[in-house]
């Protein structure tokens, strides 16, 4: 099962692969269910922001030039995320896109000590939250090549070799 | 070839799940939606929206549930976003509905239409709300009445002419709870005794102005067309001299309302302190904080009640408090909030007879107690702390949702108007004079025949 250019053994690639899918559907369907409520907006989740960066965040909910920009993008961001890391199509790009929006989320609302969140929560959190868990997934998502071992990646690699 | 594609039945699982996931929310959505069938015998209403803002969808979205309407047609002059958010909502609902921009060129067309619904901002509700009575159409017109007392009786007057129904938009005449409280707990119970003062407060927490997509904003001559000068002042017309009333009558008029309702009495007397306190004198004109003081003559005997609404903090929220000698009453028309708590007074008779009919809850007695954890001594001149009831009626529905139906089952001659022009106008005249009063900085009367048309 192993492809060109990967090091891990196949049994450890097929768990990639499928911490890969599992991840994209996740993206795939905070997209979807966001795309399909037409009264979703990043302003409630943006308003809450704690921390350092929170006056950015904030700023991006006041001004509803820069809203009407940031909810499109997270939805069709999210969700074309989502598309590219189940069909481990341009996965490497997808996961770094995906990493840099997970990324945005855990700054806007870091679970750092003495901040609380009316967004209620279903576990205890502290620096660490499911956010930066599936933020180190991506990375491995990110650094393995899955795609081109179990993805369009494949073909997509192999015609661009061709060409060359 | 195969491995490329290997993951791809994932998609197609994803897509399964998500079209299950879909047809299930949609099931929620129409069970939670009584049936759009017209039930036997119940005529459809034909009806127009005018001004889709930010309240208009409020009551499209009350009147989407309400059976027997079939939307026509919806008016505003914000063709670019909300009449085609609004157009859009209806279509999505299978409706044919036309966008209007001029109320009038939809008069002239839509010749069908038996209601219109206004959510216009206040200084247009009288040219609307008279033209379509003329035209021959029920209105249902949202609160404040008028900004001003001349576009409100001529409101008054032109139902009166036309024989057409006007509805005012104090949909708290309508809910459920605070009809339990007007006529079982203060009418047949008389629960709290002797009603002597009364509070009521709404507090709102600073709020940034309301601002717009930049690629969607309104043309400048369209925008002066119909008295705005500018979008940010259209979009925030409720803090400005002569298009709204600021908050003391956004949010006052709907309490104020209630304070007469329960009274059974318009006020006699009213002074008020208020200003703008906080906010920036070039984006706001009405005052930001507002205390009134009513001196009422009630059939009971006198009362007094005061009034606040401040904009730059939000707890507590809003309530009306009504104190009598034998209980209070704390009521608001939050679910969230004040959903109906009283208190009896110690020395008041036994609620026993209205807990058993259902009026209000089983009492939860209320003890002494202490944040801290050593024992507390109370001082013996200390009232003892009353019981606490609960008012049992809780609405599920929209809080407008009841006041449409009301309207529209008066056009269906199936009910009586809970907030006529007659009452509109009555507590426009209670409400209006708290502005003048912060003006005048005095006490100002109110003469029994101003609040008649």
């Amino acid at each position: 099962m192993n492809g060109e250019g990967s090091t891990v053994s196949p049994t450890a690639m097929a768990a990639i692969v499928l911490l890969r899918v599992v991840i994209g559907w996740h993206f795939l369907y905070e997209g979807v269910a966001k795309l399909t409520n037409p009264g979703w907006s990043a302003s409630g989740y943006l308003l809450q922001s704690r921390g350092v960066l929170s006056g950015f965040f904030r700023g991006l909910a006041a001004d509803p030039n820069v809203l009407a920009m940031v909810n499109p993008l997270t939805k069709w961001g999210l969700t074309l995320i989502g598309l590219g890391l189940i069909l481990g199509c341009f996965t490497r790009l997808a996961s770094a896109m995906g990493i840099l929006l997970i990324l945005l989320f855990y700054l806007c609302n870091p679970p750092f000590v003495g901040y609380f969140y009316s967004i209620p929560t279903e576990g205890s959190y502290l620096i660490v939250n499911k956010n930066l868990v599936e933020l180190a997934a991506l990375a491995v998502v990110l650094t393995t090549g899955s795609g081109r071992v179990a993805g369009l990646d494949r073909i997509i690699h192999r015609l661009l070799r061709r060409r060359r | 070839m195969l491995l490329a594609l290997s993951t791809v039945p994932a998609l197609g699982l994803f897509g399964y799940a998500w079209s299950r996931q879909h047809a299930y929310e949609q099931k929620q959505k129409e069970a939670a939606r009584p049936a759009k069938a017209v039930p036997t015998g119940l005529s459809e209403i034909n009806v127009a929206l005018v001004g889709a803002g930010a309240q208009g969808q409020v009551l499209l979205d009350a009147m989407l549930r309400i059976p027997g309407l079939r939307f026509r047609a919806v008016c505003d002059i914000w063709k670019e976003y909300n009449q085609r958010r609004a157009v859009n909502t209806l279509r999505k609902y299978k409706f044919e509905v036309k966008g209007y921009e001029d109320y009038r060129e939809m008069l002239d067309q839509e010749k069908d239409l038996d209601a219109v619904v206004i959510a216009t901002p206040d200084f247009w509700h009288a040219p609307h709300t008279v033209d379509c009575l003329k035209a021959g159409k029920h209105v249902y017109c949202e609160k404040e009445m008028s900004n001003t007392l001349e576009g409100a009786r001529s409101m008054v007057l032109a139902a009166r002419e036309t024989g057409k129904l006007l509805q005012i938009g104090h949909q708290r005449r309508s809910h459920p709870r605070y009809l339990h409280c007007h006529e079982k707990l203060l009418g047949e119970a008389r629960i709290l005794g002797r009603i002597v003062t009364v509070n009521g407060q709404w507090n709102r927490a600073v709020s940034a102005d309301i601002g717009y997509p930049e690629r969607y904003a309104i043309p400048g001559d369209r925008l002066k067309q119909y008295g705005f000068k500018t979008m940010d002042q259209f979009r925030n017309w409720r803090w400005y001299k002569g298009l709204g009333g600021g908050p003391i009558v956004d949010l006052g008029s709907h309490q104020i309302d209630i304070f007469n309702w329960f009274l059974g009495a318009v006020p006699a007397h009213v002074m008020a302190s208020g200003g703008l306190d906080y906010h920036d004198p070039k984006t706001h004109e009405w005052y930001d904080t507002v205390m009134a003081v009513y001196e009422y003559e009630t059939p009971a005997g006198p009362s007094r009640a005061y009034y606040q609404t401040q904009t730059t903090n939000g707890s507590q929220g809003y309530f009306e408090n009504f104190m009598g000698d034998q209980g209070t009453l704390v009521v608001s028309e939050s679910e969230a909030s004040y959903p109906g708590f009283l208190y009896r007074d110690p020395n008041a008779p036994a609620w026993d007879e209205w807990v058993r009919k259902g009026y209000v809850s089983a009492p939860k007695v209320q003890e002494a107690r202490s944040e801290s954890k050593e024992e507390v001594t109370l001082d013996v001149r200390e009232s003892v702390t009353p019981d606490l009831h609960r008012v049992p009626v809780v609405l599920r529905d929209p809080y407008h949702q009841p006041h449409l139906e009301n309207f529209f089952e008066s056009i269906r001659g199936q009910a009586t108007l809970n907030c006529p022009a007659e009452v509109g106008y009555e507590t426009a005249v209670t409400v209006l004079k708290v502005n003048e009063a912060v003006e005048a900085k005095r006490r100002l009367s109110f003469r029994a025949e101003e609040f008649k048309v």
